[in-house]
């Protein structure tokens, strides 16, 4: 079966400035992926070629097996799109948004669907009757959000979808995303700053920097991977560590130590058998740490 | 628009019906130098006629049927700007059809604009002068009306052409809006001045003769299929640009 996503060696250049260079990935069909990297590192670029909106300078993106330049259209009924800006005609009412880009969809829209996200995501009648200039920040991306939902996409394309959402409406957004997970139906290829979310909702990231990808791994590789954060207390002063923790001791002082541990808990718990420890803290995982050090340089190589 | 310049030509006629009740059209024609007469379409200002065909060929009327056509074909550049472009064209929509019910809408918009100031214009002088409506055919303003529409959709095929190349709507119809005003002036110019004559060739205001056409003394058919032609051109050059273009 074809990669849902799937680009090769895909360069864009805007003039002089090079916005992609040999982009290679690959998104599974059904899978979820984050698509990370900080401003300007080629993101709404790479999208942007799927959606056939910028033609690539080399190389070639498909979906489903079909190339997004040649194919563009058919592509396109397949693909549900939330740009990171939500653009809107200002005089439509919401209903009106909804009902004019309905029209536009190759395929029938599932309005029973549609009055499900209206309710999931808290939008009333009286929301859908409001012109859209009226509505708060949050509202307008509730509306860029089931816009791109409606019409029940093999394909989602969410650039910063939870961007100006409250907490509650970020969680319905979870759970709309863990429902078309589990329906196994929808590819979703998510664009985020927010890395918690990304780390909850995602099965693999993919990690650009300046238009290359640096790093495309499984969210469960990487909590395997990652060294893990501890701080030891102890009853009485820190003892020496045993030879097996020694290299992972970063820090220590009269009461703890704090290490960082690649490999099994299990192991270090082990070696600290017959101690005197008191306390261990354990930093759950979290992406951000891994996703800074690759944004920030000091980390790069490619799995 | 449409109904700013209708009420023009009721304007222009009943000023012109009021002169030649008074019969000073002698005096009034002798007050405008001879290069504006020509500029204007020969005899212009100087017959009930003449103020007839200076309702299709007022500089103001011409400039601002333009500004609209060009304002209408500009969306293109318009949706890209503020990123609408991306909810639309994220969905199975050909990028043809942007240029095309960008065509379309000013085509249609400019044409019914020049509708309304020919029934305005026809109307009103069957009201005030049923004799010289008959003299006039109405096919003869209808050519009249035709070739004024035909310079139109020539400047808003460069409008639609310009936008579906750069990413800002000002920058798409200001600058076509001000070389549709040189234009006009250039040909303007080429009245007075006998050495800008043949420059005034690719000025669409040289294609447009409204008096001449008005009395019967020439056919525009000429001049509207170049000026289609031109339209025809530009509007395949905006398709092609626009297909091939980043938005």
């Amino acid at each position: 079966m074809a990669d849902a996503i799937r680009t090769e060696a895909l360069t864009k250049y805007f003039g002089q400035v090079v916005a992609l260079e040999t982009l290679n990935l690959s998104v599974g069909p059904g899978e979820v992926y984050g698509f990370l990297g900080p401003n300007g590192s080629g993101k709404t670029t790479t999208i942007r070629i799927l959606l056939d909106l910028v033609r690539a300078t080399s190389g070639r993106a498909l979906v489903d097996g079909l190339d997004c330049r040649t194919a563009s259209v058919e592509i396109r009924r397949r693909i549900g799109y939330l740009p990171a800006e939500m653009p809107l005609y200002r005089e439509m009412t919401g209903a009106g948004y909804l009902d004019f880009l309905a029209a536009l969809e190759s395929r029938p829209v599932d309005f029973s669907y549609r009055r499900k996200l209206l309710s999931r995501f808290d939008v009333s009648d009286v929301d859908l009757r409001r012109r859209l200039d009226r509505l708060s920040h949050g509202m307008k991306r509730k509306f860029g959000i089931i816009q791109a939902l409606m019409g029940r996409p093999s394909l989602l394309i969410l650039d910063e979808p939870t961007s100006g959402l409250d907490p509650l409406m970020i969680e319905a957004f979870a759970e709309t995303v863990h429902e078309l997970k589990t329906e196994g139906r929808t590819t979703i290829f998510l664009s985020s700053h927010v890395l918690s979310e990304v780390e909850r909702l995602c099965d693999r990231v993919g990690i650009i920097r300046r238009g290359q990808l640096v790093r495309e791994t499984s969210i469960a590789d990487l909590r395997r991977d990652t060294p893990r954060r501890l701080r030891v207390f102890f009853d009485g002063p820190a003892p020496r560590p045993p030879a097996s923790l020694a290299g992972a001791v970063r820090r220590s002082d009269a009461r703890h130590w704090d290490l960082e541990w690649s490999g099994p808990l299990g192991t270090a718990l082990d070696a600290m058998r017959g101690l005197p420890v008191s306390d261990i803290e354990i930093e759950p995982f979290k992406l951000e740490d891994y996703v800074l050090k690759i944004y920030s340089g000091t980390e790069g190589a490619r799995d | 628009m449409a109904a700013l310049l209708s009420a023009f030509q009721i304007l222009d006629i009943v000023v012109a019906y009021n002169l030649q009740a008074k019969g000073v059209y002698g005096q009034f024609a002798s007050l405008v130098p001879a290069f504006i007469q020509e500029a204007m379409g020969g005899v212009l200002v100087g017959s009930f006629s003449g103020a007839i065909a200076l309702g299709f060929a007022h500089p103001l009327v011409m400039l601002s049927l333009s500004c609209v056509a060009i304002y209408l074909a500009s969306e293109p550049a318009g949706e890209v700007e503020d990123g609408l472009v991306d909810l639309v064209v994220a969905r199975p929509v050909p990028r043809s059809l942007i240029v095309t019910r960008s065509a379309l809408v000013f085509i249609v918009g400019s044409a019914a604009i020049v509708a309304a100031m020919f029934v305005t214009s026809r109307v009103t002088v069957r009201w005030l002068s049923p004799a010289t409506a008959s003299a006039l055919p109405a096919l003869r303003l209808a050519w009249v009306a035709a070739n004024l529409l035909a310079i139109v959709w020539c400047l808003g095929a460069a409008a639609l052409a310009l936008a579906s190349h750069v990413r800002e709507r000002t920058r798409a119809a200001g600058t076509v809006a001000i070389v549709a005003v040189f234009l006009y002036l250039l040909q303007f110019g080429a009245a007075a001045w006998t050495p800008l004559r043949p420059f005034a060739r690719v000025s669409p205001f040289h294609y447009y003769e409204p008096m001449r056409t008005l009395l019967g003394s020439m056919s525009p058919v000429k001049d509207i299929a170049g000026l289609l032609g031109a339209t025809a051109v530009l509007l395949g050059v905006s398709a092609v640009l626009y297909s091939k273009r980043d938005l």
